[in-house]
């Protein structure tokens, strides 16, 4: 079976969810842009957006995919916004999942789950309060973990499970269906191990970094993008690189050992190699070897370790009380959650409203997509019409009367629980 | 409603394929045939996980966990997942490669029509060693190995299917739970309620398939799990302190009175030895009572059974069952309940409910 690094390229993990920092970032933006394009038209579809803000004007109706300059729209977060408020919330999860004492596994699958949720889908569509206790709920499912979710939900002060069960169906799409993430725990734990198999070391040093470095793997790479950019190996090297350079580097001289030989200096030039005759039969090896585990490999390993690092860096454990400083979150985190709050989207925002809709679409639309192929048939003649025409058709009949409420219920909220919106979403302070 | 991008994503993958006639219905899943839309020759199984009335809290686990190492394991001899989506009800659909030719339960029974020899049960053994040794490898343990797991492609390949019980190897000193594999299957130390466990318990399945090939009936069957352990016992050997130290500290460790020592090599010739010498060697390797004495996976692969005569059958060339019969089979292997309730592991406080499973659907 091929290398690890083939393997690697094999998973999920690296197949679907890494990306380089422009793609991240143009991912977002797209997401963001097209969130907004979205939101500004079912918000202008609602008669009661005419109460809901001032001046009703004709350009209501002609929504502007900038989002700024229709009065009668609300302000959009922008994309470096929403990206702000992921990772405000990324610490929330984590100190929920804290609170409810789960595993280092489970909350930083539930912290990848919850980040990857929201590359391609944004923040004012789905809502991150809601959705974070359902990637803590599916994170413990995916590694293993399954609990009744009426325990659950009482772990976090709230009352109604089907919240949560509502969004599990849609985080797991969000995700693609890959549920399966790659951590760097292991890795530190075997790291550890090869530098303790040395003569002579300092097992107090030892120890101590591997404390820094797991605390930091708790917390650093889950809130920042380093799990999108590089792999588990990488994220652990630069977590001991922070707990203790000097391990790391020993770590990285030994693996990358080759030296080439003198009569190897023409390694960069494989003509050279094939002329010399037999003296030099095993210089191909040798070539494969410098390659692998020589000089110019390990100036790249330590390169992008030093990238991760440098992310990693800026999110030290210590800022955990960043994140939750009541300054911090009056001054940065506040004003974004309240420009949220008017510019959500009407349709989806209410995951249980939004599952029952799709229920009782799916139910409208074939009485069962279970039933006979003949149905299917049917259904399938249905989708050729593309889908957009088949789900205004349905707009149409079906969804006017049971749109109505919904739409009033999520304004209400808007308006009447601002304050409850805001609040710690677990309960009180721990 | 219009769709968000993620829904037309999903929308796509779902026009992908169209369902056809449905080749099982259970209290888990319903099967169905179903083709590409783009290219109607080839054939996929679409498996609809059922939202199950008896599971209040969400996405079932073994739907979770089916989905969870089937994304990620890419193997000829695993089944192949080609793609998930999910239906308007919000019900989860795995389409899973087509395997048109039953199981190798099915062969296994048919004494009457399906003749085989010992090539064929090299082919097939070669075929359900190299799966194993590939889950155990990316650090999986299948956890429910059995004859009619092992689906069989068109082409005659063997596929390990059904990872409804599926995990990740535990990190060490973390619990697992010993309720797992069909009873006939299942090693002595889960019998014994080990919680600490490795790629053993998927060894001793394989060898009890291997002998069941052979047999073409099961092994050791027992009726309940005490039976289970006096059958080991008996055919076998009595795990003892002698030959498996620390066995007697396992919580559920209670054997016969009368203690039958581990039967040797020859004792296996006469009802194994159509498998030679070193097929039988192999058997032994794999049902050694001691998990860390067994064989592992990948020791399997180099045992020198493999390369003695005779050569494993081509598998173009494996006796099959073809027709409607095999079909309805694949929708019955699918469709199938496997028992776990319960997992391991610290769960979020105050979850730990270690409900007892029953396996006695299997037969």
């Amino acid at each position: 079976m091929a290398t690890e690094d083939a393997r690697y390229r094999q998973t999920s993990q690296f197949q679907l969810w890494s990306f380089s920092p422009t793609q991240l970032s143009s991912m977002r933006e797209k997401t963001n842009a097209a969130a907004r394009t979205r939101i500004a038209e079912r918000l202008s579809s609602l008669p009661a957006l005419a109460n809901n803000t001032s001046a009703p004007t004709s350009s209501a109706n002609t929504p502007d995919p900038d989002g700024t300059s229709t009065p009668a729209l609300p302000a959009f977060l922008s994309a470096p916004e929403e990206a702000q408020l992921v990772t405000f919330f990324t610490s929330e999860l984590l100190r929920a999942g804290d609170h409810a004492e789960m595993t280092d596994e489970i909350k930083a699958t539930a912290a990848a789950f919850f980040r990857r949720f929201y590359v391609t889908n944004s923040i004012m569509t789905y809502p991150p309060q809601e959705m974070l206790i359902v990637a803590l709920f599916f994170g413990c499912k995916a590694e293993g973990s399954f609990v009744s979710i009426t325990d659950f939900v009482k772990t976090f002060g709230r009352e109604n499970p089907e919240e949560i069960l509502a969004g599990e169906f849609l985080l797991c799409q969000g995700l693609r269906f890959a549920i399966d993430v790659k951590h760097p725990f292991r890795a530190l734990r075997g790291a550890l191990m090869e530098l303790a198999s040395h003569p002579n070391v300092d097992r107090a040093r030892l120890g101590a970094a591997e404390t820094r470095a797991r605390e930091i793997l708790r917390f650093s790479p889950l809130i920042t993008d380093a799990y999108f950019h590089y792999t588990p190996s990488q994220i652990m090297m630069a977590a001991l690189s922070l707990a203790d350079r000097g391990l790391a580097e020993q770590l990285i001289t030994q693996t990358f050992h080759h030296v080439a030989a003198p009569t190897d200096s023409g390694a960069d030039t494989p003509a050279a190699s094939g002329t010399d005759g037999p003296a030099k039969e095993p210089a191909p090896r040798s070539d494969d070897k410098a390659q692998i585990i020589g000089s110019v490999a390990r100036d790249k390993v330590l390169g992008t370790i030093e990238a991760c690092r440098d992310m990693l860096g800026r999110e030290l454990p210590e800022r955990r009380e960043h994140w939750t400083n009541r300054a911090v979150i009056k001054a940065q985190i506040t004003p974004l959650r309240k420009k949220l709050n008017k510019c959500r989207d009407p349709e989806r925002w209410n995951l249980v409203e939004l599952q029952r809709a799709r229920r009782e679409q799916a139910a409208k639309k074939s009485d069962s997509e279970d039933g006979d192929p003949d149905d299917r048939d049917d259904s399938k003649a249905n989708n050729k019409n593309s889908n957009n025409n088949n789900a205004s058709d349905a707009a149409v009949f079906g969804d006017a009367l049971p749109r109505d409420p919904k739409r009033r219920r999520v304004l209400g909220e808007g308006a009447g629980q601002k304050g409850k919106g805001l609040d710690d979403p677990f309960g009180g302070p721990l | 409603m219009t769709l968000d991008p993620i829904e037309q994503l999903n929308e796509d993958e779902k026009r992908k394929y169209i369902k056809g006639k449905k080749l099982g219905e259970g209290t888990y899943a319903n099967v169905y045939l179903g083709h590409s839309r783009r290219d109607p020759s080839l054939l996929v199984a679409i498996k609809k996980i059922k939202v199950q009335q008896q599971y209040q809290d969400g996405m079932a686990p073994d739907a979770v966990r089916e989905l969870k190492y089937l994304r990620e394991l890419h193997h000829p001899n695993i089944i192949s997942l080609l793609s998930v989506f999910s239906s308007k009800d919000q019900n989860l659909n795995l389409v899973l490669e087509y395997l048109p030719l039953g199981d190798l339960e099915m062969l296994i029974r048919d004494v009457d029509r399906v003749r085989y020899g010992a090539g064929d049960i090299k082919a097939w053994m070669g075929m359900l060693a190299r799966a194993v040794w590939f889950c155990h490898d990316n650090f999986v343990l299948h956890r429910d190995i059995k004859p009619n797991n092992l689906l069989i492609a068109a082409d005659g390949e063997v596929k390990l299917a059904d990872f409804g019980l599926a995990r990740a190897f535990a990190d060490p000193g973390r619990r697992m739970t010993a309720n797992v594999i069909t009873r006939w299957y299942r090693p002595p130390e889960l019998l014994f309620g080990a919680r600490h466990y490795g790629g053993a318990v998927d060894v001793w399945s394989v060898g009890m398939v291997f002998a069941e090939l052979i047999i073409r009936a099961p092994f050791l069957a027992g009726n309940t799990e005490v039976e289970q352990i006096a059958l080991i016992c008996k055919q076998i050997g009595t795990p003892t302190e002698e030959n498996w130290p620390g066995v007697t500290q396992l919580r559920e460790y209670t054997v016969p009175t009368d203690v039958v020592a581990v039967w040797g090599k020859e004792a296996y010739m006469g009802r194994f030895g159509a498998v030679g010498a070193d097929g039988v060697d192999l058997l032994v390797r794999t049902v050694a009572l001691d998990p860390k004495k067994r064989i592992t996976a990948r020791e399997m692969l180099q045992h020198r059974w493999w390369r003695t005569d005779p050569k494993p059958t081509k598998k173009e060339d494996l006796p099959r069952k073809s027709g409607g019969a095999a079909d309805e089979k694949m929708g019955a292997d699918l469709k199938r309940r496997n028992g776990i309730v319960d997992e391991d592991a610290s769960a979020p406080r105050g979850s730990k409910v270690a409900r007892k499973l029953d396996f006695g659907q299997a037969k």
